[in-house]
């Protein structure tokens, strides 16, 4: 296994990297100002953690499934899961995003003991900030989805480095997999974490993040009003300032998206306990993919105390959110071939692929 | 050695004195009223001194801004009639030239004594500049002392001959002189000082060619003078074949040398007044002369003008070797670095044609030996706990995590060091004071070319009140923008910590009128920050943010010198846990001995782990606050 070199070099040095902030803090080299990571001076390891824990260097789709589901994934479009549904908050967050539901399981996990505090991405859009929630007001501060890149993973090295344990988290599909991969632990033998450090992982739908230049757009674009939410809908990104609400075109924020994104597999989060999107009908709802016998077991839970509301996905709706996965690892794939060795995009075996190509045909047909 | 020494009343006794200290006797003993100086090796010493006995004497003495304003201050004390000293290093005539140039014209009254240090082989000064030329260019005399004892006599003569010609007088004195220590005979002190005036019938005044023929009637005066200056002196036979021509601590080392190779017939010209040259007295030895050697250091300033003297004057042909030649060179090559006996005879070996073997080469390799094991092998860093350490880690790892490829354009003063691995190799130019500031407003204006690099320039504080003010008004004026870090640690760390406008007290201690450095920038209208350095993380969000800003900014990073802030106090104990410390492992990679590397951070091989050097660790605790294990402890944290 690589180090920090091999890291700079195929990762950060060539803008691949989405600040999912799992190396930041794994020791004193790695650094993160703003949404930026970086290595500020070579540690001269050879066999380094940062390497192994990175989501965007070597990593295996159906190794991965195994390790955390225990089998291989028959859906190609959205990953293992048991159930999908409609669902929302019945006491919905100030600033929640959609349905509230994240910020909603989270507090009720956090409530009920199930985790001991929750890493969240909380400050506001054009300031997000990983921040440690240990208490449900906490969390609820943490609502809404702010679309730039934040390193919210360092939050888990420091953590770990006090010992916590059954610790929960949000995070973007990169973020999810970095954990998964610091939870299999091929990494250097002095680097051990506890079987327990991570009680809860909460994956977030995410087909791309955007860089920093977003905030100078905002700024200009609204001339600094304080933005109160930001969403990206079907009919393009959008804010809610004080005064009023203003839309653009996806074609004026597409310069913005982080390259890394483009060379992303996984839209839903496919390794988290449940994941967590948009309905893209109403805003009022979120769509939810339940995959862990403990995410289903916290869902369960909160529909008993009436946390949240629930109700069937509609048939109509899933080959639309299916086609919209797999339309996206088909432009990972040709981009991947284009530029072949790039780091960037997971390993997927040949299995995978056919099958891939069996639905994807499936679909457009 | 002893400033008790220095204001010792009785005139005829031998007190063990540096060179430094023997320039401010006899400065004393001339009866100076008013010194000024700013502060560089190898003469910072003679104002210290000075300013530390202006109570006994009636005496002003002042730490001054820059050169210039030292010169000036000096001179006006000349103009009233007093007597007057000013001081600086060789780089100091250069800011002070201006001045210098036109003084040179007007003339002075009181006597005026410039003492320019020189320092060949750079040992603490960016380069060797040799400052005679330019005493030369701008028609000013120049006395070389070669001894302590004589930085004393010529210091007291230098201010006779001054008021003799109405022309300030230089003192080059060279870092061996300066800084050597020898027993030296006192003189009378408590000479009258005269009441200072300066009235509305006084005028002194640089205009006109007619002054410049004046200006040449007094240097041909001092050359007269030169000519029977005990100063200047020979010994050898009465009409020698071979002659070395030698000036400063060259003198010492060539007769030492003459002694080595057993020559004899050999004379030895010592010119203590090195411009003007005195024609007569050069003539007359000269005049049998077959060969001639200089013995010189850096610039061939003697060699030139002796051999143009004799290509006029002399119609027989003589054979001349020196650095033009090639013939009197050491080890860098002829005219670089310092001469000493050794390189002096296999200079002269060469010429003469005699068997000399270097006891140097082999000798100094077994003294090397031998004193190998004890010496450590240190390379040049700055102090433990140093904040300047704490400031170029933050601003390194602020430029990484920018990302944009910054540049830093560096200045003069401690800092200078981080050019080295000691500073992580931060610096990328490197002049003259304030020249960082100048040289990022320079690079900022590219930006109409399309060049967009963040721009930084670290700069002292000493240097911020010395050159930087001008720049940065000129980079506000023409909104350059670049992120100026001042690396504020309250004093002239360098020199042996003299204060500056920004303190609270002058050089004689009497209370200041401090100058703000956060007002300035307010005057001038530069957005600004103060930041602690040692808090590392801090700095770094700070560095961070600053860079992504626009237009000319200031940062202050301001902590006090370590080695002053620990002075009379009981420092912290700093030890490395041995349990926590990883060490070598991934996480670390001995982070704080083999990356941060302050001097006292040492790396145990056999153990595999770290440690502190107590003896050295000054207790900042600012390793402790980067290693990744917590595993470095602070005890009676003190700063
Ligand atoms: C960058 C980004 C892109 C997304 N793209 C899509 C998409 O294309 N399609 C889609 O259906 N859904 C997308 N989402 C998810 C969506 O915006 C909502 O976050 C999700 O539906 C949960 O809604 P909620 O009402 O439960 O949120 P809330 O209850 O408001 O909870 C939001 C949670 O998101 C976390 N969060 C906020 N910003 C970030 C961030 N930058 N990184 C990690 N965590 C964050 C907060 O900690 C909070 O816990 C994206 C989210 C992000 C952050
Ligand atoms: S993607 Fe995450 S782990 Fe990889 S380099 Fe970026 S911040 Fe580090
Ligand atoms: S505390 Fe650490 S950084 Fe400070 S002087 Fe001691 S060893 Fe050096
Ligand atoms: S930084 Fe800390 S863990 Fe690393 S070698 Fe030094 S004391 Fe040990």
């Amino acid at each position: 296994m690589p180090g920090q070199e091999l890291l700079v070099k195929e990762i950060m040095d060539r803008g691949l990297c989405s600040s999912c902030g799992m190396c930041v803090g794994l020791c004193p080299y790695i650094k993160t100002a703003g949404d930026r990571v970086r290595a500020i001076y070579p540690c001269g390891i050879e066999e380094g953690a940062c390497y192994g824990v990175c989501p965007k260097t070597s990593l295996d789709i159906s190794e991965m499934d195994m390790f955390v589901h225990g089998r291989e994934r028959e859906d190609h479009a959205l990953g293992i899961y048991s159930g999908i549904y409609y669902a929302r908050a019945t006491a919905r967050a100030d600033g929640a995003q959609y349905g509230g539901i994240t910020t909603a399981l989270i507090g009720l996990a956090l409530r009920e003991g199930l985790i001991s505090s929750a890493i969240l991405t909380g400050g506001d859009i054009m300031n997000p900030r990983p921040v440690l929630a240990a208490t449900p007001g906490e969390v609820n501060s943490c609502a809404g989805s702010k679309y730039t890149g934040v390193p919210t993973l360092l939050e888990l090295n420091r953590a770990a480095g006090r010992g916590l344990t059954g610790i929960g988290l949000v995070g973007r599909p990169c973020q999810v997999a970095a954990v998964r991969k610091l939870q299999r632990g091929k990494l250097p033998p002095e680097r051990t974490y506890s079987d327990r450090l991570v009680g809860l992982m909460l994956g977030l739908f995410c087909f791309w993040s955007l860089s920093s230049e977003l905030y100078g757009f905002l700024a200009r674009e609204t001339k600094g009003e304080e933005i109160i939410k930001m969403d990206i809908p079907l009919e393009g990104p959008g804010v809610l300032t004080k005064t009023g609400s203003r839309r653009w075109r996806v074609d004026e924020i597409r310069p913005f998206i982080n390259k890394s994104c483009n060379y992303c597999f996984d839209s839903t989060s496919e390794w988290a306990d449940l994941s967590v999107g948009s309905t893209e009908q109403d805003p009022g709802w979120n769509t939810l993919l339940v995959r862990s016998g403990q995410g289903r077991d916290l869902v369960e839970l909160a529909a008993d105390r009436g946390v949240l509301e629930i109700k069937d996905y509609p048939a109509g709706r899933l080959p639309v959110l299916r086609k919209a996965a797999l339309n996206k690892k088909m432009r990972v794939l040709a981009l991947a071939e284009k530029e072949p060795g790039n780091g960037g995009c997971p390993a997927i075996p040949d299995k995978y692929l056919r099958e891939m190509n069996v639905q994807w045909g499936g679909i457009n047909r | 050695m002893s400033i008790a020494g220095v204001c010792l009343e009785k005139p005829g006794t031998k007190v063990a004195l540096t060179g430094n200290e023997a320039i401010a006797r006899g400065a004393l003993e001339a009866g100076v009223a008013y010194a000024a100086s700013y502060p560089g090796s190898p003469t910072a010493e003679v104002l210290g001194t000075l300013s530390r006995l202006a109570g006994n004497f009636k005496l002003y003495a002042e730490w001054s801004v820059n050169e210039k304003v030292a010169m000036e201050g000096a001179a006006a004390a000349s103009f009233a009639g007093l007597r007057s000293l000013v001081v600086m290093k060789a780089d100091g005539l250069n800011v002070a030239l201006d001045f210098a140039g036109a003084l040179a014209i007007s003339g002075c009254r009181g006597g005026m004594v410039i003492v320019l240090g020189d320092d060949p082989n750079a040992h603490s000064s960016v380069r060797e500049e040799d400052s005679r030329n330019l005493c030369k260019a701008i028609h000013l005399p120049v006395l070389e002392p070669s001894s302590v004892q004589e930085a004393l006599e010529m210091t007291r003569e230098a201010f006779s001959l001054s008021e003799d010609l109405k022309l300030p007088v230089v003192v080059r004195c060279v870092t061996r002189v300066c800084h050597a220590s020898g027993d030296v005979e006192l003189g009378e002190l408590n000479r009258p000082l005269p009441v200072p005036d300066f009235t509305r019938d006084n005028r002194v005044i640089t205009f006109g060619i007619q002054l410049h023929a004046l200006q040449e009637q007094k240097l041909a005066r001092a050359a007269e003078w030169a000519c029977h200056s005990g100063f200047n002196s020979y010994t050898g036979p009465e009409n020698p074949e071979r002659l070395v021509i030698a000036c400063g601590p060259c003198y010492m080392h060539a007769l030492e040398a003459l002694d080595m190779l057993a020559a004899t017939g050999v004379g030895v010209l010592k010119l203590g007044v090195t411009w003007p040259l005195p024609h007569q007295l050069l003539l007359k030895y000269l005049r049998n002369a077959s060969e001639v050697v200089f013995a010189e250091e850096v610039e061939p300033f003697v060699e030139d003008n002796v051999t143009s003297l004799a290509a006029m004057q002399i119609p027989r042909g003589i054979k001349f070797y020196g650095k033009r030649s090639g013939h009197v060179a050491g080890p860098a090559g002829p005219g670089i670095g310092e001469l000493d006996p050794d390189i002096l005879a296999s200079s002269l070996a060469g010429i003469f044609g005699v068997k000399y073997e270097t006891p140097g080469v082999s000798g100094r390799a077994e003294a090397l030996e031998l004193l190998g094991e004890k010496m450590p092998d240190r390379e040049l860093a700055f102090c433990a706990g140093c904040p300047h350490r704490a400031s170029f880690w933050a601003v390194r790892a602020a430029l990484e995590l920018d990302g944009r490829g910054g540049i830093v354009l560096g200045d003069i003063g401690c800092y200078t060091l981080g050019m080295a691995r000691t500073g992580y190799n931060l610096l990328q130019t490197v002049h003259c004071m304030g020249a960082g500031i100048g040289l990022a407003g320079g690079m900022a204006n590219l930006s109409r070319f399309g060049f967009d690099r963040p721009i930084v320039t670290l700069v002292g504080d000493s240097t911020f009140y010395h050159a930087a003010i001008p720049a940065l008004i000129n980079a506000r004026y023409h909104n350059s923008s670049f992120l100026c870090v001042v690396l504020d640690n309250e004093t002239t760390a360098m020199t042996g910590h003299q204060p500056h406008p920004g303190r609270s007290v002058t050089a004689m201690g009497e209370p200041a009128r401090t100058v703000r450095m956060e007002e300035l920038l307010q005057g001038v209208g530069l957005p600004y920050v103060v930041q602690d350095p040692y808090d590392v993380e801090a700095t770094i969000d700070v560095v961070c943010n600053m860079l992504g800003q626009e237009g000319p900014r200031v940062l202050i990073l301001r902590r006090t010198c370590v080695l002053a802030a620990v002075r009379g106090k009981q420092k912290a104990r700093v030890y490395v846990d041995q349990e926590k410390c990883i060490g070598d492992s991934c996480g670390c990679g001995r982070f704080c001995s083999r990356v941060f590397a302050c001097p006292a951070n040492v790396w145990d091989a056999a153990g595999g782990k770290a440690r502190i050097d107590e003896a050295v660790c000054n207790g900042c605790g600012v390793c402790a606050s980067l290693c990744p294990q917590g595993a470095i402890v602070v005890e009676r944290a003190v700063l």
